[in-house]
């Protein structure tokens, strides 16, 4: 294969793990927006995407479209429980910042390793939801599945721009990430709007982990590392923007695989925290973002 | 004597644990073991309680230094034959360069990009153990690392080893309370309280903040050492995310920003395996929901509590 | 001989100009004020002199050296001290220990020094301390917490921290806002007894009375320019400065 589409093939199958990097990051966004706080528990609502997915279908046997509707149902009610058992009660004491993100992190701990005692450390992976052959475009092979996280994260995408421009809902929240207080003073129910986000985050954050689970594997600890990518994401999209955190995403994912192939497969994750660390010294309000430090 | 009735409760519960602990030491019972990794825990605890408790900063990545001292004394000493306290100190010199320099960068970061940052740090650290297999033995880690010794003197029995990790954790806490009572402990306590204000008064609030985070990064790094030498072998979970979860939850539960919390809570919390013992998998369950349940219900930890 | 010398200064935050070509002079020993409405630039004034804002045009000279450049921390070693308009107490100390900060500029040694010991200096650093807090009348709760205080308290505890400096300038940021009359009247003693030992004060405030009453040389700022300036009787009887003051949206 001439190196040129090799390039252009690690493209595409980077830009297939970036869009699910990019739902991660948009997972943290809507939390963010809706409350301030980075929830560090983020990477638990992808990792029970994929397990609980799994979970159901290999040992109940459900149809894989019920089984991921199942992780989705439990990711939602994780989300909604963490703000109601850990955030809203830290959030009373008005607890400091580091006080909040480190107690998502003592959340993420707890799932990670409830998830181990219930289902083990074996790593577990799904078929393909699709089940027919790659797509050939001229000399580039698409996989499916790719072909399938590509379509549903841009209508999620999508889904999102309608629910945040056209829904009451979704413009109260974008005016809470304007000015929590102000929205608080015209009567918006901010704490009701904390838990939508919560739960809304945790559904994308499980369908994020549903996509990727067919093209490599899942297991109780792949949480923190998707939710590390996803903060990157994040970052590098301004945080606080959930679609410059979409762009983000598919940054990465392209980054990183092109490292990959230029420096070998260990050097990946270095390679995207060495990415987060340059840009949290150079330009920490991200490439289109003007969040607030 | 206590005049009411804490008082006497601080009494005796000082005295309980002192004896319990002085107990378990000259029976040379099974949990020696289990002391010796909290005294190991106090140093870490008490760098975490320096950096945070009282300079008021924010680090997700004190694991790194923890590491760099873990794996600098091991390969020093079980590879190239070093005595320990030499590779120690050599270890404890590269995590201060390592937390100039970044510290340089990264303090000045705030809010969750601090903590984020912070993070990183300690998860590339943890990236870098895995994959240099050649240095540092991959996930296989290292093993054969010698006990501590000082000239012809080694620690190689239980007693032994807990005697020197014991003395290692009363240094930790003495030189934090002394840094603390000082003209650089004041300047971190100003840092702490309001940054403008400090520099108004004539104090480097970054320079402070640097110091201070090189202070805590040598705590981190001897801590590692200790830990390589007590179990005689490392690996890279040793200083993982775990490190940074016990930590913060030792620190919560006997109480940030005062000078008995990281002993307390290392030791009751570093207990807590034992008792429920059998099931590993079960410890950072418990030790996340410790966190959580102190973060909101007793912020001040133990010692809080004990100073009320 | 004067002391502080502002230099044209001009401070602008995008378009706006929060602070325009502002030249005055504080001799050396003076016990000055600088008096406008709300919004006049006087913070913005002070945040400029102390070095926590750059200047974008003009200097601050200081016993005869240019401050372009320095950093707050700076800017104190040189001997200029402020206060804040917002308290800002070190809440984790005891009160005796937030002045015993300002004796950071005056004392030596880090780290070692703190293992090391120094106990000499330590007990210096106490004695100071404590006969700051005598002087601004805290002493007999040395060893609570800030958040025992008052307002009123939380500013003489700020001016005791600054005074441990032993600053040449001290510049205190609306020391009365905030506080009622009779804690107005003894900060106004405290300052006045303050100057009688030769301590050179420029102080911003809102509060006229207290100016009027202790100020001898008075600088009027009004929208981010200087209005008038003089002694403060002379002020005073200035139609500009009435007319900013009287026609301001609070007189």
């Amino acid at each position: 294969m001439p190196e040129a589409t090799l390039l252009l093939q690690f493209l595409v199958t980077g830009a297939g793990t970036g869009c699910v990097y990019g739902l991660v990051a948009i997972g943290f966004c809507v939390i963010y927006n809706a409350s301030g706080i980075v929830n560090f528990a983020q990477g638990s609502f992808v990792m029970l995407g994929g397990v609980v997915t799994y979970s159901l279908w290999h040992a109940l046997h459900l149809p894989l479209a019920v089984a991921a509707l199942g992780a989705i149902i439990v990711s939602v009610a994780l989300g909604v429980l963490t703000d109601l058992l850990v955030v809203r009660p830290l959030w009373h004491r008005r607890a400091t910042m580091f006080v909040m993100i480190l107690a998502t992190l003592a959340v993420q701990i707890v799932v990670e390793r409830l998830t181990l005692i219930v289902v083990g450390d074996a790593p577990m992976s799904l078929p393909p939801i699709l089940s027919r052959g790659p797509i050939h475009l001229g000399p580039i092979v698409l996989d499916t599945q790719v072909a399938f996280i590509f379509a549903v994260s841009l209508l999620l995408v999508a889904g999102l721009r309608l629910f945040f421009t056209r829904t009451a809902t979704g413009r109260a929240m974008r005016a809470c990430s304007i000015d929590r207080d102000a929205a608080a003073l015209l009567g918006i129910p901010v704490s009701r709007l904390v838990a939508v986000g919560f739960a809304l985050s945790a559904a994308i954050g499980a369908i994020a982990g549903i996509l990727v689970t067919p093209t490599q594997y899942t297991a109780y600890n792949l949480g923190v590392p998707f939710a590390i990518s996803g903060f990157i994401a994040a970052i590098l999209g301004g945080f606080g923007n959930p679609f410059g955190a979409f762009l983000g995403g598919l940054m990465l994912g392209i980054t990183q695989s092109l490292a990959t192939v230029a420096f070998g497969a260990g050097t990946r994750n270095v390679f995207s925290l060495a990415v987060l660390l340059i840009f949290l010294l150079l330009r920490p309000q991200g490439l289109l973002g003007t969040a607030k430090t | 004597m206590p005049s009411n009735i804490i008082g006497w409760a601080r009494l005796i519960a000082g005295v309980l644990g002192l004896s319990a602990v002085a107990y378990i030491a000259v029976t040379g019972n099974y949990l020696l073991t289990a002391l010796g990794f909290a005294a190991i825990y106090v140093v870490f605890v008490a760098a975490l309680n320096l950096f945070m408790g009282h300079a008021g900063q924010v680090s997700f990545g004190q694991n790194a230094f923890a590491a760099i001292g873990g794996y600098g004394s091991a390969i020093l000493t079980a590879n190239h034959g070093w005595p320990p306290m030499l590779a120690m100190l050599a270890s404890a010199l590269l995590a201060a360069l390592v937390a100039l320099v970044v510290g340089q960068a990264t303090l000045r970061l705030r809010g969750h990009y601090l903590a984020m940052g912070t993070l990183a740090l300690g998860l590339i650290s943890y990236e870098i153990a895995v994959q240099w297999e050649q240095v540092t033995g991959g996930y296989m880690g290292i093993s054969g690392i010698p006990p501590l010794s000082i000239g012809g003197f080694a620690a190689e029995t239980d007693r032994q080893v807990f005697l020197v990790l014991a003395l290692a954790a009363v240094l930790a806490c003495w030189s934090v309370w002394r840094l603390r009572r000082s003209r650089f402990g004041r300047a971190m306590g100003a840092v702490a309280g309001s940054e403008e204000a400090a520099a108004a008064l004539g104090v480097d609030v970054a320079r402070t903040k640097v110091i201070t985070f090189v202070a805590a990064a040598v705590y981190a790094s001897v801590a590692g050492s200790l830990m390589a030498h007590a179990v005689g072998y490392i690996s890279p979970e040793v200083f993982g995310l775990h490190m940074v979860v016990v930590g913060f939850t030792m620190l919560y539960v006997g109480g940030i920003g005062t000078t008995l919390g990281p002993l307390v809570g290392a030791f009751v919390i570093g207990m807590l395996p034992e008792v429920i013992r059998g099931f590993r998998d079960v410890q950072d369950l418990v030790y996340g929901v410790v966190l959580i349940l102190i973060l909101i219900r007793a912020p001040g930890g133990l010692a809080g509590a004990w100073r009320r | 001989m004067s002391l502080l010398q502002v230099e044209r200064l001009t401070r602008r935050f995008g378009g706006l100009i929060a602070l325009d070509d502002v030249s005055f002079s504080v001799p050396s020993g003076s016990l000055s004020a600088v008096i406008g409405p709300n919004g006049a630039g006087k913070t913005t004034l002070f945040n400029l002199i102390s070095g926590f804002i750059p200047p974008s045009e003009g200097c601050v000279r200081f016993d005869g050296h240019d401050f372009a450049g320095l950093k707050p921390h700076q800017v104190a070693a040189r001997g200029l001290v402020r206060t804040f308009q917002l308290v800002r107490p070190f809440p984790a100390m005891s009160i005796a220990e937030n002045v015993r900060v300002g004796t950071h500029l005056r004392t030596k040694g880090g780290v070692l020094a703190a293992l090391l010991g120094q106990p000499a200096q330590e007990r210096r650093v106490a004695d100071r301390a404590l006969q700051l807090l005598d002087r601004v009348g805290l002493a007999s709760v040395a060893d609570q917490a800030p958040s025992s205080l008052g307002y009123g308290q939380l500013r003489l505890l700020e001016i005791a921290r600054a005074l441990a400096t032993q600053p040449k300038l001290l510049l205190l940021d609306e020391p009365a806002a905030g506080l009622n009359h009779v804690e107005t009247d003894r900060l106004g003693l405290l300052l006045r007894a303050l100057h009688a030992d030769g301590l050179t004060i420029l102080l911003i405030e809102h509060d006229m009375r207290l100016v009027m009453d202790l100020a001898e040389y008075v600088v009027v700022l009004d929208f981010g320019r200087k209005i008038a300036e003089g002694p403060a009787d002379a002020v005073a009887r200035d139609p500009a400065v009435l007319d900013a003051y009287l026609g301001g949206a609070d007189a």
